[in-house]
């Protein structure tokens, strides 16, 4: 191969996933603007995103007007689980994706009737890594850890940690019945977040749940001060 | 597997930019530690989203920059590939601390001919070096 006449560096910029953040800059301005509090909920498969949600959505039935969003590779078995507790659940097909896109989100919204809504919840394909780095136009982003998963699943995954608003420690009722070090977890959360509460919970006891409405109560109504017009 | 999608985004990004003449060569991107982007996994997926189109057999420039890791008890900082780590002082937590930028840097384009058609490349803003990007109508 001969070398080329010219080689020019062209220095650019910007971010990879410029198309993706406007995307999700335009989700985030229809939910602002309409005072809707807006979780992306990340955890691995099977550690009870959807249980979670079915208890959740449970316990808010009257007191809330929620919307679920869920994306799976296959099925829409979650979607069903979850318009048992809710009217407006639209099920999001990834296909091959390991994780949700603003796009994807921008267009199952079209399917709700968000001047009905207060709380749109996002369950994201189960993987603790792919979705973090992909804004979806969320207010906040959970972070969905298992007991049944060991205690080092927060070093192991530490941008998901970081990002992570609210931990939620799941299935805190088989703590009894398994080897997980809380305080390990515990440590290895906060070496990298600082803040962030950690919450354990039981979708199917639910032991823990209040602090968990609690957190959701005062995101609506942060999200219904910063924007009075709503 | 999100390095696929990132590929994707990338190389939509980069033919956004590529001028009409001359051929992209090599695509640098820079990385945050936090991502977790493996860097073959990454090669391997701009080969086969590069493949067969103007962009196929360029060089993906991957600078993936380290954890800063802040022992707590001697107030050492240095940085690491791993999030955890000993410090010398024998500090077991170290507190680390990494970026999630995922930004893409420079292309670089060859040509062939003779002729003014690299100089017709308008010359993009200069490359600020470490500040979070903000997102800039670019040459095309």
């Amino acid at each position: 191969m001969s070398e080329p006449a010219k080689s020019t560096r062209i220095p650019i910029v910007e971010r990879v996933l410029e198309a993706n953040d406007q995307l999700a800059e335009g989700v985030r301005a229809e939910l602002t603007r309409r005072g809707i509090f807006a979780v992306d909920i990340i955890g691995a498969p099977g550690s009870g995103k959807t249980a979670l949600l079915e208890t959740t959505l449970r316990a808010v039935k009257g007191r809330r007007r929620p919307a679920v969003l869920v994306g799976d590779l296959a099925t829409r078995r979650d979607g069903d689980r979850l318009a048992k507790w809710c009217d407006q659940v639209v099920q999001i097909s990834t296909g091959q994706g390991c994780h949700l896109e603003a796009g994807q989100v921008r267009d199952a919204l079209k399917e709700i009737d968000l001047s009905n809504v207060d709380l749109l919840f996002i369950e994201n394909v189960g993987n603790m890594i792919c979705p973090v780095g992909f804004d979806l136009g969320q207010t906040a982003k959970v972070g969905v850890f298992a007991v049944t998963d060991g205690e080092d699943k927060a070093a192991k995954h530490p941008y998901l940690v970081q990002e992570a608003d609210v931990i939620l420690l799941n299935k805190i009722d088989l703590l009894p019945y398994v080897p997980f070090d809380r305080a390990v977890f515990e440590a290895d959360v906060r070496l990298l977040n600082t803040s962030v509460p950690i919450l354990d919970v039981s979708s199917t006891t639910g032991a823990g749940l209040d602090p968990w409405l609690d957190w959701l109560d005062r995101g609506l109504a942060g999200e219904r001060a910063s924007n009075p017009m709503a | 597997m999100h390095e696929f999608s990132i590929a994707e985004a990338l190389a939509a990004r980069v033919l956004r930019h590529a001028p009409e003449r001359g051929r992209v060569s090599e695509v640098e991107i820079r990385v945050g530690a936090l991502r977790g982007l493996e860097p073959e996994a990454m090669k391997m997926s701009w080969e086969a989203v590069t493949f067969d189109t103007p962009l196929a057999g360029s060089v993906l420039l991957m600078d993936v920059r380290p954890w800063t890791l802040t022992c707590p008890a001697c107030a050492r900082v240095w940085e690491s590939p791993v999030p955890f780590a000993e410090c010398t002082c024998g500090e077991t937590a170290p507190r680390p601390t990494a970026g999630d930028e995922l930004d893409l840097i420079s292309m670089t384009v060859d040509e062939d001919d003779d002729g003014d058609a690299v100089a017709e490349v308008p010359a993009a803003e200069p490359v600020e070096p470490v500040e979070p990007v903000q997102p800039k109508e670019a040459a095309r």
